[in-house]
Parts: structure tokens; sequence; C-alpha cells
């Protein structure tokens, strides 16, 4: 290797780089250096549960470790992207037009010649079961709360060294410059769950109930009858980073 | 001293032209407004003008043609026929009576209904009847895009006349004949509704074409959607700006 020449290149610095290759690169470094949990101490393999190696599978061992466990349900297909859950996050979060809380991705599929149809994808913070954001947090600012297992942040602890944003899966974290620290969806805990309002902004604020908002852990709730609905497809966003996410996608019909 | 009087020509002839450039910019306007929809048609026209091709007699509630000639010269009506019994002798006021709607009236037999019956002369609805009095002033939209009670759902409304649709098959019974019609009352253009057979469900069922509580995103092209459309829109008049 020549350095006089390696000195000419031009630095391509990381802001291309898309959120996935950068988890991957600091996932590298943690499984090797032993700090990742859910691997061997030292390994040098890539880190993977079994429930992860299986793509577009859901967690649904029917074990939820928490009481109650928060979970989201999207009813994908019927999600047109009027952005009411959006503008009602805004509105209760109050959160600045530079960041979101959440968001609605889009995708376009051909459905045979000349014909396309799109799908909207409803994304929030997935509330992960093994959080990556809160593993590489260097100061505990974020953490899952021992209780509901939202995914909360501490803003006085938070440094904004915004390694949590580059870990998360899901693009879900911002850096607050009202806070001064990163802002995350918690599921309306600060703003509704914690005055004992029961559903989310945005649940609540969508006209074709396509989020559904509950307690995974209570057989009775809507969320549970859906996420274990027999001969139901379910899935969840990047299975394979092995956060075991709370979010579950499914399609339905309208009724 | 004859130079001045010269001078003193020119003058006077370019205030003239002056003077009767402005008349006739005042002319312009008045007729501009006219045209303009929401611009009642105010003052009387000149009388001979009733007797004229075809004209732009009202403008509220929607824009329609009435050719005076055909009914007096070709087919031979007296003016006593309409005149007072069914329209007074004065511009606008069928119009300010505030029911000089198909529904209120025509359907019921006032108005145009008197004679345009199907009968008598042809229906007021009717397959072919619509562009018959509200023609070219009638401007068919290509695409429409609704933004209440949710953003934003398109309508293709060119493909559905190419398909073979006639303007009464959705006019007057399910949507008004005028933009923005349906969004006015959001709280009843809603899914529901659809689904009980109204507005595009009464096509849109299933049998008739694909049932409206299917294939969400193929009307609903949703914020980001309308967004990208208004951004082409404006590209578009940037390129015909330079």
């Amino acid at each position: 290797m020549k350095m006089n020449e390696l000195e000419k290149l031009v630095n391509e610095g990381v802001d291309q780089l898309p959120p996935l290759e950068r988890r991957t690169f600091l996932r590298a470094g943690f499984a090797i250096t032993g700090l990742f949990l859910g691997g061997s101490i030292l390994s040098l393999t890539s880190v993977r549960t079994t429930q992860a190696a299986v793509p577009g599978s859901a967690y649904t061992s029917g074990a939820y470790p928490y009481k109650p466990h928060y979970s989201m349900v999207m009813r994908q297909n019927l999600c047109v992207d009027c952005q009411l859950c959006m503008d009602a996050c805004v509105k209760t979060n109050h959160v600045p037009d530079y960041g979101y809380r959440t968001i609605i991705l889009e995708q376009e599929r051909s459905i045979g010649e000349n014909a396309q149809e799109t799908i909207f994808i409803p994304v929030l913070c997935n509330q992960c079961n093994e959080p990556p954001c809160v593993r590489v947090c260097p100061t505990v600012a974020t953490y899952k709360d021992k209780t509901h297992g939202i995914v909360v942040m501490d803003d006085k602890k938070c440094i904004g060294c915004k390694t949590c944003m580059a870990a998360c899966p899901y693009n879900a974290r911002y850096f607050s410059e009202e806070r001064r620290a990163v802002d995350k969806c918690d599921f309306c805990l600060e703003s509704r769950l914690s005055k004992g309002m029961t559903n989310t902004a945005c649940a609540e604020a969508c006209p074709a109930h396509v989020r559904v908002f509950g307690d995974l852990s209570d057989p009775e709730s809507e969320v549970y009858k859906l996420v274990h609905r027999p001969e139901t497809v379910l899935w969840v966003l990047r299975p394979e980073t092995g956060a075991l996410p709370n979010v579950f996608y499914m399609n339905d019909t309208v009724a | 001293m004859k130079g001045n009087k010269n001078v003193l020509l020119a003058l006077s002839l370019t205030l003239a032209v002056g003077f009767a450039g402005t008349t006739y910019l005042v002319a312009d306007e008045t007729k501009d407004q006219k045209g303009a929809a929401a611009q009642p048609a105010a003052s009387t026209p000149n009388l001979l003008d009733y007797l004229g091709d075809t004209k732009v007699i009202s403008v509220e509630p929607v824009r329609q043609m009435f050719s005076h000639r055909s009914h007096v010269v070709q087919h031979k009506l007296a003016c006593s026929d309409c005149h007072t019994g069914i329209f007074e002798r004065k511009w606008g006021a069928a119009r300010d009576k505030g029911d000089y709607t198909h529904a209120d009236a025509f359907d019921q037999g006032q108005y145009c209904g008197v004679c345009h019956n199907g009968e008598a002369a042809f229906a007021t609805v009717g397959e072919d009847n619509c562009m018959r009095c509200h023609d070219s002033n009638m401007i068919a939209p290509d695409t429409i895009y609704f933004q209440k009670p949710v953003r934003t759902v398109v309508f293709e409304h060119k493909d559905h006349v190419d398909m073979g649709m006639k303007c009464a098959d959705c006019h007057m019974q399910l949507f008004d004949t005028r933009m923005g019609a349906a969004e006015e009352q959001p709280e009843k253009f809603i899914m529901q509704a659809l689904y009980d057979g109204k507005y595009c469900g009464a096509c849109h069922n299933g049998e008739a074409a694909f049932a409206s509580d299917t294939r969400c995103t193929t009307c609903h092209i949703g914020v980001r959607g309308d967004e990208r459309r208004l951004a082409k829109a404006a590209d578009k008049n940037k390129q015909k700006a330079q």
C-alpha cells in the first residue's frame, strides 16, 4: 500500500452511508470487542438469533416479558398516506419540523404490465425487545423501561453523540435542538399514557384504523388478537437485525 | 405659428387615441367580468343579443347556454309562451329566486322543465342531453384531486369519460356538476358512504368496478403523491417560463 497515493484520496465521509451499513459496521465492531451482548464474547462470527434468521417472520413466541407489553400492529394495506397520524403526533408531542417520531414510507410494486400499486408503510420506534440503540448508548440516556418495555429517553443524560441514531434499524430517532437530546417515539408515554389515556395520538387519528395500539400481554386486547390470528401472515421490519421489534405488520380487510 | 398648430393637432390626436384606448379597456374588463364564473351577469345586454346566437344566460348556479334564436326563430315560440308565466322579462330574475336548479325546479316541471320533460322537448337530464345546454363553458377536468376529508384522492375524470360513460351516469345523482361540491360536505364524502352505494360506490361495488373497500392506494395517492404531483407541475411551469 502506497501511503502517498492513499493520501490523495478524498475522504468519503459517512453521510451517504445507509443506516443498515452503519449498523452492520457498528455491530461488527461491538461483536469483535465483545461488547455485543447478544453474541458470544470475542466472537468473530456474525451474531444472529434464530428468530432473526428466518426472513420476514415475526417474534410471536407467545411470551411477552412486560406488563403491560405495549405493542402496535399496522394493518399496512389500509394505509393511504393521509398523514393524519403524523400531524397528530407532531401536535401531541411538539415535534419540530426538522424531525419526526413517525413517518410513512412508500414503495412501488409492479402488479402486471404497465400497472403499479403503491404500498404505504407507517414506521415509528419499534420499542424493540433487544434495542440496538440502548446497547450502544454510552450514558444509559436511552433505556428500556422495566415495566412496560417502552424505550425511553432520559434527556438529562443524553450527550448528543447520536450513536443511537446510527444504531437504530428504523431511522426512528432525531436530535432535538429544543430538548438538547435525541428524541423518539415513546408510544405517547409522556404526553398521553402517563396521563391515563390508553391510546397513542397516531392510532387515534388514523381514519382507516391502520394503527392498532395495545397490550400484547393481554389476550383480550385487539393487538393480541391480531398478532395471534390464525392463518395470518405477520411480519416485522428488518428482522435480520435481531432487535425483536414490537411493531408488527399485516394485511387486513376493511371491516 | 404653423408649427404650433401641428403640435396641438398631434397632442389632441394622442389624447383622443388615449381616451379611445381607455374606453376600450373598460369595455373589455366588463366583458371579462361577465365571463368570470363568480360574477353574475349583472347589466342588461343589448336587446338585439336576445335574438342572437347561443348566449350564456346564467353563470349561477352553473354556467348554462341558451339559444333564444333556436326557440324563437326555428321553433317559432311566441314571447308569451315563456314570458312572463315561466320566466320574468328581467335579466337574472330566475337566478335570484334561488331555485333555478335541476333538482329544485326542472325535475318538478318548472322553468325549462315545463317543456324540456322528454315529451314536448328533450329532457333536461339524459344520456346525451347535458352538453346541449352546458356545452363549451363546461370544462371537463382531466384529473381531479380530492383533498377532503383526507389527502389526497385521485380521480381520472378523462379516463372515465373515455370509457364511454355519459355525464348523467355520475352527475346530478351521485355528484353535483361543480368542482369541489363533494368536498364541501367532507363528513358525508367518506368510505362508509361508498360502501353504501353512494358517490364512487355506485359502480365501485365489486361488480361494475373493483370494490371500494379494496385496492386503497389505487385512488389514495396520499400526501406524498400529491406533493410529487405539485412539484412536477411547478417544474413544468418553470420550464415553460424559460
